[in-house]
């Protein structure tokens, strides 16, 4: 029998069914968790911290704020908003893979930061929170990662409180020819290569520059985020469009 | 990406002043998750900081509501370590601030207060005597190299103004910036006229 589109999903260039691709996404994030701080700097040269930066900058959360980092991983934005929201507001660091959330639980209280975060395994698919909970929801290169695209945005601006705002910080696409070109072939052959010599897993890697080829660009995501109900809706290329942070607001 | 890689460089130099003045911490209790907002005018950009406690941290293109927000070049903000020159240049239209002046003043004592025990941080690494000394040796060759470079800079501004003729004198270019900002103002009503006229 020849499958539907509806029941069928994108993992890289693969096709696989919907109900699959959880689980090899899971399986690629088991794989690299131990390895993925490290592996974030070497790929990007250090800039993804100053991606996820300018997210921080353009989250303008406040002490008192409730905030949903979401595919947090290693708890990179969830450091920053932990500071910033003080004793007074909260932080969750939502993952579905708890290895990522294990050593993103593992490095925050090495840092010092217990008291207002928590760690939730959570599907963005059907996030597990009562309507119109947080300030803030941030989501840094998880997107491409889940299964519907859709009923996650969905998901997300059913809990974001009125005047809340959504941040999407993920890669995209590029409209310079020469940067395109260098780019792929920097993912291509060296990103695999590298991921083969430092974590000894090169096909997580290939999947992680397939999944960036197969992500909505700037304009689809954000009619996407329209669509979820999004208002002043906008986004910010970096990097050239390698990176595209994407704001969206709840009224 | 320059600001943010900005913003990055004056945060971490801002939490090694925190390590190496402790004072500071005390100085800034009041300022605790206020954010301050800085637009440059010369770089036609926001950043802000806010001090949650321990640490510093630091927005590039910040585009949110701050508790207070300063604009001014970055020439005059090198005058703030005088806090007593706030109203002065507020006066002079050299600065606007809208929100809490008090936060702005804190800042500026904390940050005018510094004085950082180089000897005593040094003498960790050396010892107390020659890290003493080479802070002695330090100073005086800072002042020497004060008057120096003045006397220096001095004879060259003479020269380029007034006999090689390559530089214009500061009041001209003074001039040359009102001149463009009354300009810039004229365009702008222009354009909300044109506006105006097309809407109608």
């Amino acid at each position: 029998m020849k499958e539907s589109p509806q029941d069928t999903a994108d993992f890289g260039y693969k096709t696989v069914d919907r109900e699959e691709k959880a689980s090899l996404v899971a399986d690629v994030f088991h794989s690299v968790a131990a390895k993925y701080d490290i592996m974030n700097d070497l790929m990007s040269f250090g800039v993804h911290r100053l991606w996820k930066r300018q997210a921080i900058a353009c989250s303008g959360v406040r002490k008192g704020h409730k905030v949903l980092d979401l595919a947090g991983g290693t708890g990179d934005l969830t450091a920053k908003f932990s500071q910033l929201v003080t004793e007074s507001g909260q932080v969750i660091l939502g993952d579905i893979n708890d290895s990522m959330l294990k050593v993103g639980r593992d490095k925050l209280r090495d840092l010092g930061l217990v008291g207002n975060i928590e760690y939730v395994q959570m599907n963005a698919e059907a996030l597990p929170f009562p309507d119109n909970s947080f300030d803030v929801i941030t989501i840094a290169f998880g997107l491409r990662n889940v299964t519907d695209k859709d009923a996650a945005l969905r998901s997300m601006y059913r809990i974001l409180k009125p005047g809340g705002r959504l941040l999407v910080l993920e890669f995209s696409k590029t409209n310079n020819e020469a940067l395109s070109k260098l780019y792929d072939l920097y993912s291509f052959n060296l990103l695999p290569t590298m991921g083969k010599i430092i974590a000894n897993d090169s096909e997580s890697y290939r999947y992680l520059a397939e999944s960036i080829r197969m992500h909505p660009d700037q304009e689809t995501l954000k009619s996407m985020m329209e669509e979820a109900g999004f208002e002043q809706t906008s986004y910010q290329n970096m990097t050239g469009g390698i990176v595209a942070l994407h704001r969206g607001f709840k009224y | 990406m320059i600001e943010v890689v900005a913003s990055a460089i004056v945060e971490s130099c801002l939490n090694r002043l925190l390590v190496l003045e402790p004072e500071l911490t005390r100085s800034l209790e009041n300022c605790k998750h206020k954010v301050i907002a800085v637009e440059l005018r010369d770089w036609q950009h926001t950043f802000a900081l806010t001090y949650v406690g321990h640490q510093f941290i630091v927005f590039s293109q910040y585009q949110e509501h701050a508790d207070c927000h300063i604009s001014a070049s970055l020439e005059t903000l090198t005058k703030l370590t005088n806090p007593s020159l706030l109203t002065q240049l507020i006066r002079q239209e050299k600065l606007d601030l809208e929100g809490d002046l008090q936060l702005a003043q804190n800042y500026s004592s904390a940050f005018s207060n510094i004085h950082i025990d180089w000897a005593e941080h040094l003498s960790r690494y050396i010892g107390d005597a020659p890290a003493q000394q080479v802070i002695n040796s330090t100073q005086k060759a800072h002042v020497q190299g004060k008057t120096i470079g003045s006397s220096f800079k001095s004879t060259v501004t003479q020269l380029c103004q007034d006999e090689l003729k390559v530089t214009i004198h500061p009041l001209e270019l003074e001039q040359y910036k009102m001149h463009t900002r009354h300009i810039k103002n004229q365009a702008a009503q222009l354009e909300q006229r044109i506006q105006l006229l097309l809407n109608r």
